[in-house]
This record gives structure tokens, sequence and C-alpha cells, in this order.
């Protein structure tokens, strides 16, 4: 059971395949006409955890969402226990004993635990009695330790819990394969860890599990095998004690990113942004009374860690105008700011880099040109007496698109929608920093960019710091604030739990601090 | 796909609208034939008498003038990301305040400028209050556009039976005075100069939309409202903006209207000569896409089938009543390619909450 936390034996090579595929393809239709997998050949045996290892983009959710029945595929065989399947829906997928657990939460919130485990049982009528679910549900919390009260109202529950949830779930139909894609992206490192002792549980009973990540040391704290996706295609398997953090992170980025990327000292000392005892709106119940401060000097990065949800976008929103705030102040390069337009911001500015960049960086139904000038067409030289002057704004995103390497098609024709994430990227960091703001709010910047275009973007916001700007640096992701970051802050409930020396921060403190300061609940 | 020349997806939606049009004329052929009337007799009668002779495309044009203008109301609106129904009572407010200036004594071109200038201003404070409402109360511009075109609907009888009175005929409002009248085009049918009016205003919305900040930032608040905050736009101001343009341009329609066809160069009451205009203008706004360019294409055709109608009604003899249902049904086919994109326009509203 969940008292034996050390590494358990290694699943010989004898043990049983419990899931194959062989030769999977998948293109999916429209403008992109490649192959989104390309002849990929994947197994999971009884009692491992199989890692998926790839960047964003490289195809492993895909491969995911087709071993469970949510795609179907090109080309390719998939193999339940040696005997071939047709995989047509989830359902048919939980038939053969496979289940997925998604990377975003799929959660009834006014719902409890139990009453949200019982929708996707989509049993006729009253066949299935609430009390025996909760029964049934409270054996397997106890059996796996993944601690939630099936009685509890979703909402009620933190984003670790919630997970946890989305994985009661689906071992409820008891499955023999489970399929998790990047279930650690809402966890501290604390919960985290605590997910991998769940997952080790599950394979000492004999369970398979395909663990999808793109973070190096999950992959090592959990794998018994590794795959490495890039692009598509499958760079080999191995087991994880014959491979090192060296090795992968090469096969996986192709190139390295450093642990910290070393910079000059800079001498400014003017404020760029300060906030002061600040409560954005929608943050008034849950910050705490004393609100939100601190302050960043010009030629200074700011990180800011924290699990999603802990205020992070009501934050943003307060300091570049996007919505109000309920007491406290902003103060942008002396100039006291609050409540006042997104463009009174820009005026000012203050840029942002968003973290939901097609629903907010881009309009994704205009013209890439048209994208390159949202914040600039207003200006000198893109119009003038409000006419605009498309020669001028030709070349201008001529210019953007050519310094950031974005691959765009045709900047008049083609329309932002069909662009790939990593591409938008691109668009919105060349139009966000061209002209060397003295602020810049980045929230999430490298997301889905490779590992060559994640360094430039850093080596960007380092000579941007030396020309004086201040960064504020929100992220999830530890590895990228630790790498740039002069200092981390870390966010929680509303508020700032603490501030650390960015070569000074370790992973264990950030954690707890991103867990409210609280010892963990791990253990 | 991808491999398509740029000027070839351009026509596209040409393409689309064209087999629409086509499996429409084959629904409405199929239905003549059911109630045994010969199609193929009709629609010869359909299209000699919309687009067979000089005459018959002159009154064509006559009455695509007012549903270009009515139309780009409409469709102004949707580029901006709101549902305008409010062109027909923008209409009418707009051709009563163009005779309206007939009362005072004015030497030419200033008596017809001051009637156009006139409706222009009538239309935009018709408009004026579905964006107030909206801004500040919230009110949705369906509903207060409805509300407006029924009180417009009402004032205009009141005024034609009141106000602007003619002192000879009771039915009907004074005449506009003949020096400000619009010119015909060619002597002896409807058409008149407001056609050419008509087109100047395409022009200038064309520009307008592509080629100014204004448009810009109306476009980008129509496609989405999160991203044109994000990028420093006001979106209240764009609320404002096409209101008042839309109210602009239906009344421009309304004094179009009343300027330039002839006989009467009055409104009647019962407003028959501008009755369904702004409402006719959705459909041909749909047709077209709209985009200005499109909506002259499809307000011809529309104006076409008014014309060629009528006369399917007298040679073959197929009833009004069924002339209207093949009409319906050649439209309602045409739009259906942009009814499409509305509905999963105001789904996607819907879904984001507004």
């Amino acid at each position: 059971m969940t008292d034996q936390m050390g590494i358990s034996p290694p699943p010989t090579a004898r043990s049983e395949i419990l899931l194959e595929a062989r030769g999977i393809s998948k293109g999916f239709p429209g403008v992109w006409e490649h192959l989104i997998l390309e002849h990929i050949d994947f197994d999971v045996r009884a009692g491992e955890v199989h890692t998926l290892l790839g960047e964003n983009g490289a195809g492993k959710t895909v491969i995911a969402n087709i071993l469970s029945g949510y795609y179907g595929k090109t080309d390719g065989e998939i193999l339940v226990k040696g005997q071939p399947v047709t995989l047509e829906s989830p359902r048919d997928g939980l038939a053969h004993g496979i289940a997925m657990v998604h990377q975003e939460l799929m959660l009834v919130p006014a719902f409890t635990v139990a009453e949200n485990v019982m929708v996707g049982l989509n049993a006729p009528g009253l066949s299935f009695r609430k009390q025996a679910v909760e029964q049934q549900l409270d054996d397997l919390v106890a059996h796996y330790g993944l601690q939630v009260d099936p009685r509890v109202r979703v909402e009620d529950l933190s984003a670790g819990e919630q997970q946890r949830v989305e994985i009661l779930k689906v071992l409820f139909h008891q499955p023999e394969v489970l399929l998790l894609d990047e279930p650690t992206s809402l966890l501290t490192p604390q919960e985290a860890d605590q997910l991998f002792k769940v997952l080790r549980a599950m394979t000492d009973e004999g369970k398979g599990i395909v663990f999808i990540s793109h973070k190096m040391h999950e992959v090592f704290a959990v794998s018994d095998r590794v795959t490495v996706l890039k692009l598509g295609k499958a760079r080999g398997t191995m087991p994880i004690s014959q491979t090192n953090e060296d090795d992968l992170t090469r096969k996986t980025f192709g190139e390295t990113v450093p642990d910290y990327m070393e910079r000059p000292a800079v001498e400014f000392t003017e404020n760029a942004i300060e906030v002061d005892r600040l409560i954005p709106k929608g943050l008034e119940k849950k910050a705490p009374a004393s609100g939100l401060s601190f302050a960043l000097h010009k030629g200074e990065i700011l990180g800011l860690a924290g699990v999603a949800g802990n205020g992070q976008s009501e934050l943003i929103a307060s300091i570049t105008g996007l919505s109000g705030v309920s007491s406290g102040t902003v103060t942008i390069l002396g100039e006291e700011m609050t409540n006042r337009t997104p463009r009174a911001f820009i005026e000012k500015g203050v840029a942002h880099i968003p973290e939901r960049r097609r629903e907010m960086g881009i309009i994704e139904q205009m013209f890439v040109a048209e994208n390159v000038a949202l914040k600039d067409y207003r200006k000198t030289p893109f119009s003038r007496h409000t006419i605009l002057n498309r020669e001028e704004i030709t070349r201008h995103a001529e210019e953007i698109v050519s310094r950031f390497n974005a691959l765009v098609p045709d900047l008049w024709e083609t329309e932002c929608r069909i662009l790939s994430g990593g591409n938008i990227q691109r668009l919105i960091l060349g139009r966000e920093t061209w002209r060397e703001p003295p602020v810049i709010i980045a929230s999430h910047p490298t997301e889905g960019l490779d590992a060559k275009a994640i360094r430039h973007t850093w080596e960007l916001f380092l000579a941007l710091r030396a020309k004086g700007s201040a960064i504020l640096l929100i992220s999830e992701d530890l590895d990228e604030v630790m790498s740039l970051s002069d200092r981390i802050g870390v966010i929680f409930e509303g508020g700032i739990v603490g501030v650390v020396e960015g070569e000074n921060a370790n992973r264990e403190q950030l954690g707890h601090w991103m867990a409210g300061g609280k010892i963990s609940a791990a253990a | 796909m991808s491999t398509l020349k740029p000027w070839i997806k351009r026509l596209n939606p040409l393409v689309e609208s064209l087999m629409a049009g086509l499996i429409g004329l084959v629904i409405g052929a199929l239905i003549m034939l059911a109630f045994g009337y010969n199609p193929i007799a009709a629609y010869i009668s359909l299209f000699s008498g919309s687009f067979g002779s000089v005459y018959s495309w002159a009154e064509s044009l006559a009455n695509a003038t007012p549903l270009i203008l009515t139309a780009m109301t409409f469709a102004i609106a949707m580029r901006g990301g709101l549902f305008n129904i409010g062109a027909e009572g923008q209409l009418y407010i707009g051709a009563l305040a163009a005779v309206a200036v007939s009362l005072i004594d004015l030497p030419f071109p200033l008596n017809a400028v001051a009637a156009l200038g006139a409706a222009i201003v009538a239309g935009m404070l018709w408009s004026l209050p579905v964006a107030l409402l909206k801004l500040t109360r919230g009110v949705h511009e369906v509903i207060s556009t409805i509300m407006l075109n029924w009180i417009a609907h009402f004032f205009a009888f009141y005024l034609i039976a009141n106000v602007l009175t003619d002192p000879k005929r009771g039915e009907k409002t004074i005449s506009i005075i003949e020096s400000a009248r619009l010119a015909r085009i060619l002597p002896g049918t409807s058409l008149n100069y407001g056609l050419v009016i008509a087109l100047i205003a395409v022009a200038a919305i064309l520009f307008l939309l592509w080629r100014t900040s204004a448009g810009f930032e109306m476009r980008a608040s129509g496609y989405n409202q999160e991203a044109t905050h994000y990028a420093g736009i006001s979106l209240r101001k764009q609320v404002l903006r096409v209101f008042l343009i839309g109210g602009a341009i239906a009344g421009l329609a309304g004094a179009v209207q009343v300027m330039g066809r002839p006989p009467t160069y009055a409104v009647m009451s019962g407003l028959p000569q501008l009755m369904n205009l702004g409402f006719d203008g959705i459909g041909v706004a749909m047709i077209g896409r709209n985009h200005p360019v499109g909506i002259v294409f499809a307000a011809i055709f529309f104006g076409g089938l008014m014309v060629g109608g009528r006369i399917m009604q007298f040679s073959p003899g197929v009833p009004l009543e069924l002339v209207r249902v093949v009409e319906g049904v050649i439209i309602i086919t045409l739009a259906i390619p942009e009814l499409r994109r509305l509905f999963t326009f105001f789904l996607a509203k819907f879904k984001r909450g507004a």
C-alpha cells in the first residue's frame, strides 16, 4: 500500500505489455498538412511509469488522446494486452481499461466530488446511489492516499485537490492504464511529490502509467522509462537509469538553457513600479487586509512565482489598467496610475506580454501586419490624422517578423488565427519590446517556444534590463523564474509571502512559499 | 487549399454566393412546378424584367439605392460586433427631416445639401439613444432598436398627418421643393443621382473601415473585445461610433429615397415607399457578407428581384404570393453562409457570457 514510499523495484522487461501503439501517425486536416505524429511506437508495461517527454507542440498530448480514444488516428495500430483494438471514443478506451487525466480541469464547480464522479458515469437514471459512490471513493482515497473528501464541493477545493479529483474520477473506472497529461502544472513542488507517491502506489499494484511532462526534474523523480518526442517524432525510448539530465535535455530541446543567466550589475535606483497595499478588484475576499506591496526599480527583473489562481491575473490587470483596483495604489515611473485606462498605461510605457496570448494578445481574425501594429497604429508614422499608412505598417511588421524569426506566410493575407502559438508569441514579444519600453509585464513569456527561442527571449530581456527596462516576470515555471530574475517573489492568495535574491533562490524554499508558507500537507 | 493564389481566395465568397443562388433558383423552380407553373418561363420573365433592358436595369438600380445604404448600417454594426436593426426607424426619421427642410426657402444647391444634412443628423439623433442606453444601462441594442423603430413609425404617422401635411392632400407630406430634388440619371425611369450618393457613401465606408484608425478600432472591437481593451482602445467609444455612423447612413437612405424617387417626392401616409427598406437592408448586408462592395452587388440583385417579381406576376401569371415565396427562398439560400457565421458569432458571444 502507500506506506511503501521508497523506489520500487523496476519492472522487468518481462512484465506484461498493457498498451501498445504501433506506427501511430496523425495528421490534422487544414492548413497544417504535415503530420502531427509520424510513425510512433510506444508501449506501457504493467507496474511502470513510462514518461513522454517533449517540448510544447511535440505531440505528447496527441498521443495520449489517441491512446485513450479521444482522437482518431490517421494510421497505425493500437493493441491492448497484445490484442488489436479500435478506440472510437473515450468510452471505448475506458472499456479496455485505459483512462486519461487531461491537463485542464474538467469539473463542475458547484457539484461535490462524488457528484462530479457520477457525471462521468453517464449511468441511466438512479442506478448509482450517491452514498454508494461516496463509499467507493472513500475506499479509493484510503487505498491510494489521495486525500480528498468526496462530500466537499469542488469549488471549495484548491487547484491541487481538484487535480486529485480528476484522478479519482478516472480511478473509479478501475483502469489498468492511466495517462496523465502534465498533471503537475497546477501543483506546488510538494504537491507534485505527493502525486508521484500516489502514482507509485498504482504501479505497485500492477497498473501502467503514462506520464506526460516537459519538466526534466519530474521525469527523473517518477519515471521507469522515458520516450523523448520532438516535432511529432519519437527520438528514442530508454530506461531512466541509462540516461542523464544532459542527455535527455539535448534530445528534447536540441540545446540546453542555463540555470541562471549571468548578468552585469545595473546601477539604477529609480523605481519603475511601486505597488502599495494593493487589493485588485475580484480579490477582495481572498487577499490579506494589508494587500500586496512591492517595488521594482529600473534595470531589474523581478520574478513572481506562484501557483496559478493566486491573484496573478488580477495583479497584472491592475498594473496595466485592464481592470480596476479595490484599494491601494499603483505608481509607474513616479506617477500614480491607480485605476487609469489601459491606454494611459500604454502611453506611460508599460508593455504587457499577456498569458492568454490567443484571446488577449492578438486578434485572431485580423492580419499579421494589423496585429503587429495593434498598439502603434494610432501613432506616427503608422497613421497621420487618423489615416493609416499601410506602407509604414508593412515595413514595421516585416522588421518585427524577421527580427523575431516568426514563421508567417504573408503580412496582409495571413490571419493570425492560423499561426502556431509559438509564432504568435514571437509577434507579441516583438510588438511589446521593440520600443524598448521602461516597464515590461511579462506573463509566461516563453511558453510554447523552443529552446533556441527561449534563449533569445531571455537574452532580449537581459539586454532590455541593461538599458533600464524594469521587467516583472510572472510565471508558474520555476526554472524560468530562477534563470532570469534578480529577485524572486512568491504570490499566494493575493499577497506576497516571500522575496529572495535570484542567485540564492532554491526550489524547496519557493515551493514552501507557493503553498502559502505552511508546511505542506505531504506525508 | 494553401496553394491557392490570394486573388482566387478573394473570389471564394463570390463562388459561394453564386452556388447558393443557384440552389435557391432550383428550389424555387421545384416549388413553382409543384404548383403547376412553368419555372423556365417564370425565371425568364423574372430576369428579363429585372436586367433585360436599359429600363429594367434602371429600375433595379433605383430599387437598390436605398438598400445599399441601409445594408451598410447593419454591416458596420456587425463589423463592430453589434446587431443594429434600427435602420428602419432611422430611415423614416431621415426622410421626414429631409422633407422638413423644404419648409424653409433656400436657394439651390443649399437646399439639397441642407436636406441631406438634416437627414443624416436626424438619423444619428435617432440612433444615439441606442448607444446611450447600451452604455449607461446595458440595454441590448436589439431591444432598443426595435422599440425605436416603432416609435419612429408612429411618430412618422403623426408628422405626416399633423405637422408636415400637404395642405392640399392630407394623405401625404409636402413635397420636396423642386430645386432640391435629386435629378434623374435616365429620364423616364426612377434612377436618380441618389445612386451616386450611395456609391460615394460606399467608398467612404470602405475607406473608413480599412484605411483609418477609427475603422481599425471598430473592426478590432468587433472581433475581440478583450484584446481590443488590452490594446488600449475604448470599447465604449466604438459603440457610440458604430451607432452614430449607422444612423447617419440610414438617415441618408431615407433622404435619398424621398428626394430622388419619383413621382411624389413626399412621404405618403402609411410609408409605402419607405416601409421595410431598413429590414431588407439586413438581408442585403448578409448576402453581401457585410462588405461594402459585396453589398452593392447584393443590393442590385435584391432590387432586381423587386422589379422582376412584378413582371413574373404579370406575364407567366405566377401569383404574387408564390413570387414572394420564390424570392424568399433565393434570398435565404444566399444568406445561409453569412447566417452560419452570424450564428457562430452569437454562440461565441453567448459562451463568453456577453
